[in-house]
């Protein structure tokens, strides 16, 4: 363990503060333990030393194995004292020495005696320290014991033993689950704290059975709870039955909203609050049912409690993300909160009123938010700023006030982190508000001039490079470009040589006077600056040919790379020098999808920033096409196309848990099934899956690879390859078999028997839909995309969905069935809203780009109907992803 | 999960630690953050004034009594109102053994004590008793007054 930080500091001069720890050392402290060997115990020395070890112990000492295990001994004589106080302190420390399971036996027959005695408080504590050290086997044996004490008269025996019973859950569910009768009883105890312990036991035991947690809702919501504490935990499992139930379609009404919004009157702060949350939690929350929890957290806003006011401006924070007319009414309470001594409080009000705030408001704003923003942290900064960037999306009409306090702010002191989120705001409304561009460049042209982050000034060169081309003036740029190649570090320089190659290759009219500058880098100390200013030179200048025209050559040079970084290292890091040359498109272009950063906790870092989309972490696709290709029967299928995430074919909680991942090759699949035996007194083998494909008349099985053998909660995979037609769209279902031979293990020994039987287990079934030959590829700018591919390949048709229960579940199921990934945030459908665009883009088996716009709109009975407009690189699937949306 | 209860004076030494389910490599990270936040905010705030904060999803509750900085840190349901009611237990079960807010001669003179009570409020990271008068009668051993 780390040594703590600063060890209390002991030398002071003055002698009334002196600590009574003073000089403490460990040594001495493990040689004064022996006191507890003493025939004659001295109870009040034995505290005193016992307390010394813990200060040790909390300060971050750490005893070694030897040293834990003597004073452990030592400790277990103080058994014998009669002294309650003595005792207590032994509890403790058993607590914190946690010995190991040999030396635990030394003290079971002491604690299970103390279990059992009559002083109420002996078997209360024996029930903790025990439930803290024991392990599986030791449970079974005072399971009978602790049953008794869940229904103890003494609420304090009682909380003991259902408070283990959380605890113990975690590792021996199976023990506890049996327990369920006693922890009912419990239930109604008059104890206000049995009844909350009992309560949160009970619900964690059922909490996979949805039906006995409505019913345990529905009998508490009726019947009186008494502990506040026990109060929240009725209200969190009451939201959790709301969600998975559906409202009444009628009447509209929710079930057990009464309830909820009873709780806003109870006389406790944390009920209110909690019911408050809950209900502003609630999916498709109506501006009704909102108004009474907004009220309450209203009037938090002003409370005395720093606590108080931070979980109300919080919430309300969130509520304004999906309501931000529902909390205009606060406004002005929130506005007196931008004041708050607490910097935590304050933000939380900026951002929210910066949502909340209207177009005639947002100057007033930006003028109190620029006193505030000169005396917070950096990671406060950061919130703010990104709340300004999504303020000027939504008001594109005031960019020019933000823009300035943007470029203002990017002038004073700052560290990088927030440097980048300021430029990656401005970078956003440049894209998005055209009007906004001119500006916006100049300020980030003036932000390099004097710019420490090398990072940075990169990004913005690269940026300017694609898009100071196209303004009207182009030439103004170029002083601040060739500053950079005058004053900056290599990698600056290397940068500006490429953006200043940018200029010459889409101007025409600058192209001789770039040659000239360039000519200059060739002299560059850094060689590839040189060497980029060498290409550029010779490929623009015509000397060296690179393709067939002058868009061959653009393309060469600042085509996008759409191979992310990551994948492109992992495939060089596999490539084995050989006759043959690497190929690029080799390398898999799948990388995870992140979410828009308007939806994402704060924080995060924004994704719709500079140059490509920023790479996920290496995906799982990586690790699938390592394993399968190190399968000899595989390995002919060629590059893989797409792996689907995995598909469970067992019910959570059944003997062997089974899910399957589909990997999609262009004339092959490949089942791979993760199998987990969940019996310890089973060893499985030969573990195949028998798989009939009657029903999918276009595939024909090619291989199997069984697994020999699986283990106990050791997780193994068997795979089922079959060959289909070329390319898409073949589809089918598949049923499933699982065929093994199971032995019996020994648990005590863990060794199998010899003989085994064989035996089968049926799965669910499989299938191979259209979505599964599209692979999710987002692309940075959508409509630049959408534009770029233009329409010669465009088909646009209309459908009925017919009746849906929202808006927003059609929305989801077409995303779903065409397995395309969304762009730019559109799969999430405002409330309440009566039409949505959603715009999708992926790639076709066949690496065939594909991108599509979806208008939805829902009439009054709930009829949705859809345009949808495709376009591609292939006319063929363009016509196919109509023909999934016909069929399905 | 409660995931630490600190105590520390206002010099930033560590008097009381205890982490659960916080990794040992991020012990110090924590402590120093925590220390840094005190040292930050809690010069000029009331006694028992409570102070909040929240880095990524978790919550941090803190505050000063007499001359002991106290810290919670909680992260899901252990949000700021949940830790705002375990440093409520925290301070009045030390005001209680204490006598008064204490120095820290007095909060030291008592340690064994405190750690007898945090032993009883936070159990494994969970919050188990709130009622000083319980809590007091729990560390000698006696059976709580029931109401």
């Amino acid at each position: 363990m780390a040594q703590p930080l600063v060890k209390k500091d002991d030398d002071r001069d003055d002698e009334a503060d002196y600590s009574p720890f003073l000089g403490i050392e460990k040594g001495a402290v493990l040689q004064e333990a022996r006191v507890f060997n003493d025939p004659q115990l001295d109870a009040r020395r034995c505290s005193q030393v016992i307390t010394k070890l813990l200060y040790l112990l909390n300060q971050g000492e750490t005893f070694t194995k030897v040293e834990a295990t003597e004073v452990f001994f030592a400790v277990t004589k103080l058994f014998q004292s009669k002294d309650t106080g003595l005792r207590r302190m032994v509890y403790l420390m058993i607590k914190e020495l946690s010995p190991s399971a040999d030396e635990v036996i030394i003290v079971t027959s002491s604690l299970m005696k103390d279990m059992n005695s009559k002083t109420d408080m002996y078997r209360a504590n024996a029930i903790r320290v025990l439930c803290r050290i024991t392990d599986g086997t030791l449970l079974t044996q005072i399971e009978r014991y602790l049953k008794q004490a869940i229904v103890d008269k003494n609420p304090v025996v009682a909380s003991a033993a259902l408070v283990s019973g959380i605890h113990l859950l975690q590792t021996n569910p199976e023990i506890v689950k049996r327990w369920s009768n006693e922890v009912q009883e419990a239930m109604q105890s008059r104890a206000a704290l049995v009844q909350f312990h009992a309560l949160a036991l009970l619900h964690q035991i059922r909490q996979n059975d949805r039906l006995a947690v409505s019913k345990l809702v529905t009998s508490l919501t009726r019947g009186s709870v008494r502990s506040p504490l026990a109060q929240c935990l009725l209200i969190r499992y009451t939201s959790q039955v709301i969600r998975e139930s559906s409202t009444n379609s009628q009447t509209g009404e929710r079930p057990f909203f009464d309830y909820l919004e009873s709780c806003l009157r109870h006389k406790a702060e944390m009920v209110i609050f909690e019911a408050a949350r809950a209900i502003t939690e609630l999916s498709g929350v109506t501006s009704r049912e909102l108004t009474p929890a907004i009220t309450v957290l209203q009037l938090f806003l002003s409370s005395s409690k720093p606590v108080l006011r931070f979980a109300a401006v919080r919430t309300l924070n969130k509520v304004a993300m999906t309501h931000p007319l529902a909390v205009t009414n606060c406004n002005i309470d929130m506005e007196s909160l931008i004041s708050d001594q607490n910097r935590s409080i304050a933000t939380l009000a900026i951002t929210t009123l910066l949502k909340t705030g209207n177009e005639s408001s947002v100057d007033r704003l930006m003028k109190q938010i620029t006193n505030f923003m000169a005396d917070i942290a950096d990671e406060f900064k950061i919130v703010v700023v990104d709340a300004i960037r999504s303020l000027c999306l939504k008001f594109p009409l005031k960019y020019r006030s933000l823009m300035n306090f943007l470029s203002n702010i990017l002038r004073e002191e700052g560290g990088f982190e927030y440097k980048k989120a300021i430029v990656d705001s401005i970078v956003t409304l440049i894209r998005d508000i055209p009007d906004a561009k001119e500006s916006g460049l100049f300020h980030l042209c003036e932000f390099i001039e004097d710019c420490e982050f090398t990072y940075l000034s990169s990004q913005i060169l690269h940026f300017l490079g694609n898009e100071g081309p196209k303004t009207s003036d182009p030439s103004k740029y170029i002083r601040y470009i060739y500053n950079r190649v005058i004053l900056e570090n290599a990698t600056v320089r290397a940068s500006a040589v490429s953006t200043l190659a940018k200029f010459g290759a889409m101007v025409d009219s600058l192209k001789p006077r770039i040659f000239v500058l360039l000519r200059r880098c060739l002299f560059d100390t850094d060689d590839e600056v040189r060497d980029r200013a060498t290409l550029y030179l010779k490929v623009l200048g015509g000397e060296v040919t690179v393709g067939e025209t002058e868009t061959d050559a653009n393309d060469f040079l600042f085509g996008s790379f759409d191979v992310p970084l990551v994948n492109l290292e992992t495939s060089l890091r596999n490539y084995e020098a050989s006759e043959e040359p690497f190929d690029i498109n080799s390398v898999p272009k799948e990388i995870k999808s992140q979410p828009l950063a308007e939806k994402k906790a704060p924080g995060k870092k924004p994704t719709t920033g500079l140059g490509a989309p920023s790479n996920g972490p290496v995906s799982a696709v990586d690790a699938y096409e390592r394993l399968l290709s190190s399968i000899p029967e595989f390995a002919g299928f060629g590059a893989l196309f797409k792996s689907s995430a995995p598909v469970e074919l067992t019910e959570a909680e059944t003997e062997y848990a089974v899910n399957v991942v589909k990997h999609i090759y262009d004339g092959h699949v490949v089942f791979q099934y993760n199998c987990t035996n969940t019996i310890p007194e089973q060893l499985l083998e030969n573990v195949t899956v028998f798989v009939d494909a009657s029903e999918a008349e276009e595939f024909a099985e090619v291989a199997s690879k069984p697994l020999r053998s699986l283990p106990y909660d050791t997780p193994g995979q068997t795979f089922v390859a079959f060959e289909k037609p070329e390319g898409g769209p073949a589809t089918g279902k598949f049923s499933n078999i699982l065929k093994f031979i199971v032995k019996e293990v020994d648990t005590s020994t863990g060794e199998a028997e010899d003989e085994g039987v064989e035996d089968e287990y049926q799965l669910e079934d499989l299938e191979i839909v259209p979505g599964d030959y599209m692979r999710k590829v987002p692309v940075a700018n959508f409509k630049n995309a959408w534009e770029s591919m233009g329409p010669e390949n465009e088909q646009v048709d209309e459908y009925a969905l017919g009746v849906r229960e929202s808006l927003a579940e059609a929305v989801s199921a077409v995303i779903n069935i065409l397995g395309m990934q969304p762009c730019e945030g559109t799969e999430v459908v405002p409330s309440n809203s009566r039409s949505h665009t959603c715009l999708l883009s992926g790639v076709y088996i066949g690496n065939v780009k594909v991108l599509a716009r979806l208008s939805f709109g829902i009439s009054g009975p709930k009829e949705v109907a859809m345009k949808l407009v495709v376009r591609s690189e292939d006319p063929d699937v363009t016509a196919r992803i109509h023909q999934i949306v016909i069929e399905s | 999960m409660i995931l630490a209860v600190l105590f520390a004076n206002t010099d930033g030494n560590i008097l009381v630690e205890r982490f659960h389910g916080v990794p040992a490599e991020e012990r110090l990270h924590w402590r120093s953050f925590l220390v840094k936040l005190g040292a930050e905010n809690l010069r000029g705030a009331r006694n028992e004034e409570l102070l909040v904060a929240s880095h990524k999803s978790v919550y941090i509750v803190y505050t000063m009594l007499g001359d002991v900085c106290i810290y919670v840190v909680g992260k899901d349901e252990y949000d700021e109102l949940a830790l705002s009611e375990v440093i409520f237990v925290i301070t009045s079960a030390v005001k209680d053994v204490c006598g008064k807010p204490p120095t820290e001669r007095l909060f030291l003179d008592k340690y064994g004590r405190i750690c007898l009570c945090l032993d009883e409020i936070v159990w494994k990271g969970m919050l188990e008793n709130t009622e000083k008068d319980r809590i007091r009668r729990l560390i000698r051993l006696k059976p709580p007054v029931e109401p």
